[in-house]
């Protein structure tokens, strides 16, 4: 504690170099919070997910679809505690240049415990929906792009024909859904028994079903059992957990672990290096002050400290302000990348990774001046 | 002319002084070899991608659309209109001499990657049996040509790399019939995705289907390409329109490729910017070295612009090293790396257009590190400066 006045005095020297030198290191680890945020942001993501909810789909592109004839088949299979369902219609508003994609679904209790996988939906707003057969839930950014407000009436377009005829499907919005991770402008939900009771073709039909099984840890024998016992059916399934698609999507990415492990190395090396050759000329402009300390009695070890201390105090502080800095850039990188988080084990590694840049940094200007012959550099002209 | 002289004088002067400061200079140098080798080998994904998705493109290919569609997917072209559009001038004729224009459709199907057994959706193409003419560059490496009116598909070497039961011999489920996988091929220098062709009639026949996607042509020059659009244009009987085959590539790599991009520049950015601050440092730090030179210079009658300049060409001297050692860097290590991006594989390539890219990259940090500490060595009190030691 004695030394902070010394080591304050050794930072007040050269402002404007300390100043840039905060900078440099809060500009590399804003990257890092950036970069490391991303990637924990992903991992967690994934493992949010539960592994229990399987999404039961149709085995090949083209085949006949699944129906509700194959919901009690479903339900029979040991292992699955519950089963749902949706259809997706693929609608236009006004001009076909403006789709609209909407999922019929259940708006019952285990549709509130299914759906957070795939949209967040408030239970005054399922229960709206569950009351008003021609109710359709839509995303805040539908609602903006169209100009939409819950209480509006809309016309929606669909190649789908009504029993009457009619391509024109007419839906009350009656509440509010948000969707995770995708395109939200698109999508709005309704309900599956208005849109299969009006339509005239492919009545029972269902895109896909959603079964909950009872253990997490059997959802890969239980997706198993499902498409082995919709193998010889008119239209196989194929079952896939919604975190191993999640997996899969994240795997898809390609290689980010190396991707970023080789950026962040590059910015901690020039880091060290510049760091270095800073502190070098520091310490060369301070010789004879060095000199003087240690003709005060100063051992090489305290020495050694003082200079270290003076920039592994910078990079701490800087690598912290940098870290802030991009926790603020999150929700602005969020449009790109959902779900970037900073866990504290994030924090820790950036700054421990800015303490042994400064270690490193200050390795050699620091033994230097510690190893400074006091004779020497008195009698050395500045 | 006396502006210049100085100039030049002065850099050689502070060039002659940097060997003893070789460790502010090698700040410079390896702030701006990092920046822009990551710049550069994150930029030579961007370019691969388009390499392999741009490949094979020729000047004389074209596809006819229906007038509507966005994408080939979304685009109609119904038997009949198939068979008018065959007629159009400005076609290429094969050996047998019929026009070449091949019809094509797109129908989505499902394949297990070899790792990890999960589903991936992607097209298959449905294409006339004279595809070989329009697309000579395709290479059968093992079996043969699928054969027209059977449930026959031929598999690029990339599918049978990638996904299970792509290779010859193999059957799979398509629109609920077995096809037999008769040919791997590759398609020259094209790659990136998985291609699966099959007899387009067969196809549509499965799937119930009564239209193309497109047409795809060969023209008889590149020239030939306004013929056809004015062929087009007029006769009202045909709703479709001309898009060369490099737009239609382009678009299809557009998306990766721009993310890509946005990625590269985002990252590129935030490193130059650390390695500008790096480099202005070190470089107030050789200024406050050279005050009493300086100084002593505009006592005798300099003016403050050739130190000035002298300190700015400095800088960027010393970026440009940085820039070439970096941009080498990348390609050392990283050009011809293969990498897979969504689902799309390509080799990196670090091109000449990209060293470029990384020198003007290293030219602006040279320029905008310099600004600060060039006015600080002109703007020294001259007799402070001298009287100081």
């Amino acid at each position: 504690m004695k030394f902070l006045p010394l080591v304050w005095a050794g930072i007040r020297r050269k402002p404007v170099r300390v100043a840039l030198i905060f900078l440099q290191v809060c500009v590399a680890f804003t990257l890092f919070g950036v970069l490391q945020g991303m990637k924990s942001g992903m991992d967690r993501a994934v493992s949010n997910i539960p592994a229990n909810v399987l999404y039961v789909g149709p085995a090949v592109y083209g085949q006949p679809p699944l129906t509700m004839a194959d919901l009690g088949r479903l339900r029979s299979i040991p292992g699955v505690t519950a089963v749902s369902f949706n259809q997706g219609m693929l609608t236009f508003y006004q001009k076909p240049t403006q789709p609209v994609y909407v999922l019929g679904i259940e708006p019952n209790d285990l549709m509130r415990t299914i759906l957070p996988q795939e949209f967040i939906v408030r239970a005054t707003d399922l229960e709206a929906l569950r009351k008003t057969r021609t109710g359709i839930l839509i995303t805040a950014d539908t609602g903006r792009k169209y100009g939409w407000h819950i209480g509006d009436r809309i016309p929606l377009t669909s190649s789908t024909l009504q029993r009457n005829g009619a391509a024109t499907w007419t839906f009350d919005i009656v509440g509010m859904a948000t969707l995770k991770n995708q395109d939200e402008a698109i999508y709005v939900f309704a309900n599956y028994s208005y849109i299969d009771e009006a339509r005239a073709l492919n009545k029972g039909a269902v895109g896909h079903f959603y079964a909950v099984a009872a253990d997490s840890k059997q959802a890969a024998a239980v997706s198993d059992a499902i498409d082995n016992a919709f193998a010889n059916s008119a239209s196989p399934t194929h079952t896939e957990s919604f975190r191993e698609s999640a997996q899969e999507q994240l795997q898809s990415l390609g290689d980010l672990n190396f991707a970023i492990r080789s950026i962040l190395s590059a910015v901690l090396v020039a880091l060290a290096f510049s760091i270095t050759s800073m502190t070098m000329q520091s310490v060369r402009e301070r010789t004879q002050e060095i000199a003087i300390l240690k003709t005060l009695g100063y051992r090489n070890r305290t020495v050694l400290f003082l200079i270290a201390a003076e920039t592994v105090g910078i990079c701490i502080l800087a690598s912290l302000v940098g870290l802030a800095l991009s926790w603020l850039a999150f929700p602005l990188a969020g449009k790109l990348v959902p779900g970037l988080s900073m866990p504290p084990v994030v924090m820790a590694s950036g700054v421990l990774g800015a303490v042994l840049v400064a270690l490193v940094g200050v390795s050699l200007p620091g033994l230097r001046a510690a190893r400074l012959n006091i004779v020497d550099a008195l009698a050395e002209e500045p | 002319m006396a502006f210049l002289r100085q100039l030049g004088m002065l850099l050689y002067l502070n060039l002659l002084g940097l060997p003893q400061r070789l460790g502010l200079a090698c700040t410079t140098v390896i702030g701006v070899t990092c920046a822009v080798g990551v710049l550069v080998a994150m930029l030579a994904m961007s370019v691969g991608a388009r390499q392999a998705a741009m490949g094979d493109v020729r000047a004389d290919r074209a596809s006819v659309l229906s007038v509507d569609a966005v994408e080939t997917d979304r685009s109609d072209i119904p038997r009949e209109l198939a068979a008018r559009i065959a007629n159009l001038p400005g076609l290429r004729r094969n050996r047998r001499g019929r026009t070449i224009a091949v019809p094509e459709v797109e129908v989505y199907v499902e394949a297990r990657r070899k790792a990890s057994g999960s589903a991936v959706g992607f097209p298959m193409i449905g294409v006339g049996a004279d595809y070989t003419d329009y697309a000579p560059e395709l290479h059968l490496t093992d079996g043969r040509m699928f054969r027209p009116g059977l449930r026959e598909i031929i598999a690029s070497n990339e599918c049978a790399h990638r996904y299970r039961n792509f290779n010859v011999g193999n059957k799979r489920l398509v629109g609920g019939d077995d096809w037999l996988v008769v040919g791997n091929f590759d398609l020259g220098r094209t790659a990136g995705r998985c291609f699966v062709y099959g007899d387009a009639d067969t196809v549509l026949s499965t799937f119930k289907r009564n239209s193309y996607n497109a047409v795809d042509v060969m023209l008889q020059s590149p020239e030939a390409f306004d013929e056809l659009v004015n062929a087009i244009k007029g006769n009202p009987q045909l709703p479709v329109r001309v898009e060369h085959e490099a737009e239609l590539a382009a678009a299809g790599v557009q998306q990766i490729e721009g993310m890509l991009k946005f990625v590269s520049y985002f990252v590129g950015a935030i490193l130059a910017l650390a390695a500008t601050i790096g480099a202005a440092n070190s470089l107030y730090a050789l200024v406050d070295r050279r005050r009493r030179q300086h100084a002593t210079l505009l006592a005798i009658g300099f003016t403050s612009a050739p130190i000035i300049a002298s300190t700015l060409s400095e800088s960027i001297l010393l970026a440009i090293p940085g820039s070439v050692i970096g941009a080498g860097l990348a390609w050392l290590f990283f050009d011809g790396l293969s990498s897979t991006v969504l689902d799309f594989s390509f080799h990196l390539a670090v091109t000449p257009g990209l060293v470029a890219v990384g020198i003007g990259w290293a030219l602006g940090i040279g320029v905008i590190s310099g600004l600060l500490p060039a006015v600080r060595a002109a703007r020294i009190p001259i007799t402070v400066a001298l009287r100081t030691k």
